[in-house]
């Protein structure tokens, strides 16, 4: 099709404020799927992202609209994830795009992750459409948000569309705005191909799956092609658009969308912001902004029961294969045994790995707290990237460490700002700007990413009942005074609990520790001393005191078999809780640095 | 193999189902009334021990338990321990257990005809509020009625069953049954924890145990106070003056075989362990014409009894034969359970220490792989 005919367009939303409910209605209004067909929400496939509400993986739908000038255009929408784990993925998929709907809640505002993208959007020169959803809500407050909105993006109020996805109010107008305002695609035909790969999935029948925006020249199914940023060459079995299932149509020209079957066996093989280009006549050059997606968030996943170590393996292979950001590499512990240490973009991300393997695999699994990745230089220059508190060498042999920092952007209501600027310099944070947008406040902090990972979201809604909202992007790596915090537990430390922390947190943070851990660990039959150390120093102590009592009170004839069936059973119980020594550890004391601050009443 | 004891077996149980009423705690194969039943059963189990008399040898202890056995009534009781008599050894000993509102002096003179050695009284309480959470209808003075009585009829030792860990009772309760049962003084107390087990009343019911600090305080206070009163912790429920510890009771903890007879009732007879059904009727319907009655059958192997030798050897204040219970299935714990001060290990025995003994479950757990 010619090019002035073709839109690529996405979605920027924050979770809940309708875009899936938008993108339905776009399906039906352009009869790309009959209301008897619709099924909600069709865009998020994922059992478990429709319960969280949140949509992982992009994809590309292309639908045929006939606008009011009479012309028939091609309209291709991109899905964005929503999560701020995911922000790489989502300037892959803006830059597939000319053009961006920003949709925003009419009673809600603006929130975080909807800024974060709007600028990511507005950074890659698209054109932005405005667009209040949920005005039909008691609550809107159309009027407000409008102009909050057209200051945001330097646009006149009069501009943001008012609609309601839910009835389909306003709708129509979205798609004429994308005719009108959002620019034709401009690339060159006749170039050699390059086609921007934003998003790949792996089908177990056919292999990798990529999502491609053509951006010059043409590919049609059959040819050779070749990845040039992992240098994968594969054959293009099947060219074809997603309308909204997959439709094969054999070619995608410059400026469209589409998706090809590579027969790649492996994620690894095709990443996200890579060029496609031929092998035969290839490109001079790739397409700017390609990157590796770097884990950012570490932590240990062990069995409960030894014997699932090779079922972890397995699950651990097949998730990998739909995730190239996971990673994975065995790790020993003492007191846990064999398992994995696992690399996440976020902690939303590990959450869902971690939930997945629990719920799709049936895997009982110990998690041990989440760390971010430092880099340590030695006393002898050698650099060190440390993704387990046990790797890191003693202290005589460190020269500095250095830790990951990111940008975090909240907003929040005006009455919240300064209990979010206390959390936030309890969590180290360095204050950069404060902006009001709206009736809120934009506030900036710089903040160790270790600082995040630990519960500050959840605190962060706490402390704001809810209504702040949170992005943040790695700004690179700072030096901070570390310490390794050692737990040990009647007298042997135990490597999973160890954990690193800044020196000046240190005691706070091990006072907390043991005195949850004592409140986690059972009494056994012996006391069980629970220390804090820092380099051989015990700096906090907290006893489990020794159990009293445990006795069948009365056993005669009769009660022979069912006092051995007691004890039998008392067995079974313990077969959850970890040997760490001579001490059982139920599973959650591994997490229990998770929750420090509800234990000490912050 | 389910012979057992060449020379025979030498102790024998007999059940005697029937109550006024159900205590709350009870979760015994009990018939509350039944007057009617109580001839009939009287024959079965006269029938049944007929059917069993193969298995034993002189009898060394007979044990009537219940229910409340003292309400099958003097002419029954007699009747039946007239039937074992001829199987006693010389200075066997027979205990009958007994409600202390069912006693009285003609009852207890029976008894003693009868050839009944011993009475274990089970009082468990003087505090009125205790015996109302445990349902007991035991009257202020009842116990004391009852404990004239088997001393006036001449029987010659005397038990009393006590509970601690009852819902509200404090130190001062425990310190007032203390000091209540020495006054009766009693050759042998037996002080239960009570156990709020699965399907009795008192654990539906809206009362909670104590927790377990307070168990723990209730339960050392009961072992001291009775050894202060020169009571031996012989068992770690039982105390005993000096040569009167319950023979009977014995046997079970030095894991010997056993011949039940009645209905619930359980045996252990070599490799095999049966049980006879509850359900009274049942039971009176296969007996007296010779059948066997209703029974379940569990296989006691070698490692199940060597399992079980442990568990019950070590309940006792007597060092455990390594060589006789069998090897521990971990037998390093045995030095770390010493190191800590738990066990004392001395030529081939075992023993636990005092610590140890309240901690024997959780003991018993390192020694041997329960599965």
């Amino acid at each position: 099709m010619d090019q002035s005919h073709i839109r690529n367009f996405s979605i920027i939303a924050h979770i809940d404020h309708g875009k899936s409910t938008l993108a339905d209605r776009i399906l039906q209004l352009t009869g790309a799927i009959s209301d008897r067909d619709m099924r909600e929400q069709v865009l998020d496939s994922m059992d478990l992202e429709r319960e969280r509400g949140i949509t992982i993986k992009a994809q590309a739908v292309r639908v045929m609209y006939t606008a009011d000038d009479g012309e028939t255009y091609q309209l291709n929408l991109i899905d964005t994830p929503g999560h701020v784990d995911f922000s790489y993925e989502v300037s892959r998929s803006l830059a597939a795009c000319e053009g961006a709907l920003l949709v925003v809640d009419a009673s809600q505002g603006i929130e975080a992750q909807t800024l974060a993208n709007a600028y990511l959007a507005i950074e890659g020169d698209l054109e932005l459409v405005p667009v209040l959803n949920k005005i039909d809500l008691p609550a809107a407050d159309p009027e407000l948000h409008a102009r909050a909105l057209a200051d945001l993006i330097g646009d006149d109020p009069e501009h943001v569309l008012r609609i309601s996805a839910k009835t389909g109010q306003g709708v129509r107008d979205v798609l004429e705005a994308v005719v009108t305002r959002v620019p034709p695609p401009a690339g060159d035909p006749d170039a050699p191909l390059r086609a921007l790969v934003f998003d790949s999935v792996y089908d177990q029948y056919r292999g990798v799956v990529a999502f491609v925006r053509v951006m010059d020249g043409e590919l049609k199914s059959g040819q050779q092609v070749r990845a040039m940023a992992t240098g994968s060459d594969f054959t293009a079995e099947e060219v074809g658009v997603m309308s909204p299932v997959m439709t094969p149509i054999g070619h995608l020209s410059a400026g469209e969308s589409g998706y090809i079957v590579t027969g790649l066996k492996s994620l690894v093989e095709l990443r996200v912001g890579d060029t496609l280009t031929l092998t035969a006549s290839a490109a001079a050059e790739a397409l700017p902004g390609y990157r590796e997606a770097k884990p950012m968030v570490f932590c240990g996943l062990f069995p409960v029961d030894a014997d699932d170590y090779p079922d972890l393996r397995d699950a651990l292979e097949k998730l990998s294969l739909n995730d190239a950001s996971l990673v994975w590499e065995p790790e020993t512990s003492q007191a846990l045994g064999f398992g994995f240490r696992c690399g996440f973009l976020g902690l939303l991300h590990m959450d869902i790995i971690r939930e997945r393997l629990e719920r799709e695999y049936d895997l009982d699994l110990i998690t041990t707290t989440p760390n971010v990745e430092y880099e340590v230089t030695t006393t002898s220059g050698e650099m060190l990237e440390v993704r387990s508190p046990v790797d890191l060498p003693s202290p005589n042999h460190i020269e500095q460490i250095e830790e990951p920092y990111v940008r975090c952007t909240m907003l929040v209501p005006q009455d919240f700002v300064g209990a979010v600027m206390g959390l936030c310099q309890e969590r180290r944070g360095n204050f950069v700007t404060m902006t009001p947008i709206e009736n809120r406040q934009q506030v900036v902090y710089d903040m160790p990413l270790a600082e995040i990972v630990l519960d500050f979201y959840d605190q962060l809604k706490s402390r704001t009942r809810g209504y702040a909202s949170l992005d943040y992007d790695p700004i690179g790596y700072r030096q901070s005074p570390l310490v390794k915090l050692d737990i040990l537990l009647a007298g042997e430390p135990v490597d999973a609990l160890s954990m690193i922390v800044h020196r000046d947190s240190a005691y706070a943070r091990g006072k907390g520790l043991v005195e949850r851990l004592k409140e986690t660990i059972p009494r056994q039959m012996f006391e069980v001393p629970v220390q804090a150390a820092i380099g051989g120093k015990i700096i906090a102590r907290e006893t489990v005191k020794a159990k009293r009592k445990d006795v069948l009170a009365k056993c005669y004839g009769g009660d022979i078999s069912r006092k051995r069936k007691l004890l039998e059973k008392q067995k079974e119980g313990k077969k959850r809780m970890k040997h760490v020594g001579s001490v059982e550890v139920p599973q959650e004391a591994f997490l229990a640095v998770l929750q420090l601050d509800g234990a000490s009443g912050q | 193999m389910t012979g057992g004891d060449p020379a025979g077996v030498a102790h024998l149980y007999v059940h005697l189902p029937f109550c006024a009423s159900r205590c709350g705690y009870c979760a015994f194969v009990v018939e509350v009334g039944r007057e009617d039943a109580r001839d009939a059963y009287l024959d079965a189990v006269l029938a049944e021990l007929e059917r069993e008399r193969a298995v034993l040898g002189a009898l060394d202890t007979v044990y009537l338990g219940g229910g409340t056995p003292t309400l099958m009534g003097a002419e029954r009781l007699s009747r039946l321990l007239g039937a074992i008599a001829p199987m006693l050894a010389p200075g066997a000993e027979v205990t009958v257990e007994a409600n202390p509102e069912t006693m009285d002096d003609a009852l207890a003179a029976s008894l003693a005809a009868a050839g009944v050695s011993r009475v274990s009284l089970g009082a468990q309480s003087s505090r009125p509020h205790l015996l109302g959470i445990l349902d007991r209808r035991a009257q202020p003075g009842d116990a004391e009625r009852a404990v004239r009585a088997v001393r006036t009829a001449g029987i010659p030792r005397l038990s009393m069953d006590l509970m601690l860990a009852v819902p509200g009772q404090s130190a001062g309760d425990l310190a007032a049954d203390l000091e209540w049962v020495v006054a009766q003084d009693p050759d042998h107390v037996s002080w239960y924890e009570l156990e709020f087990k699965e399907g009795s009343a008192i654990a539906r019911g809206p009362h909670s145990p104590p927790d377990d600090e307070l168990a723990a305080d209730l339960y050392e206070q009961a072992v001291e106070g009775l050894e202060d009163a020169g009571y031996r912790w012989y068992e770690l429920a039982n105390f005993a003056r000096p040569g009167a510890e319950c023979r009977h009771s014995l046997a079970y903890w030095r894991a010997r075989d056993y011949l039940g007879i009645g209905v619930g009732a359980v045996s252990t007879l070599g490799g095999e362990r049966r049980r006879n059904a509850p359900g009274l009727d049942r039971y009176i319907a296969a007996l007296p014409g010779g059948e066997e009655p209703p029974r379940t059958r569990e296989a006691v192997d070698a490692d199940t009894r060597r399992r079980e030798r442990w568990m019950l050897g070590t309940r006792l204040d007597e060092p455990l034969d390594v060589a006789w219970a069998g090897d521990p299935d971990n037998p390093e714990a045995l030095v770390v359970l010493e190191d800590r001060g738990l066990i004392e290990r001395r030529d081939g025995t075992v023993l636990l220490t005092r610590r140890g003994r309240l901690l024997q479950n959780a003991v018993m757990q390192q020694i041997m792989d329960f599965a």
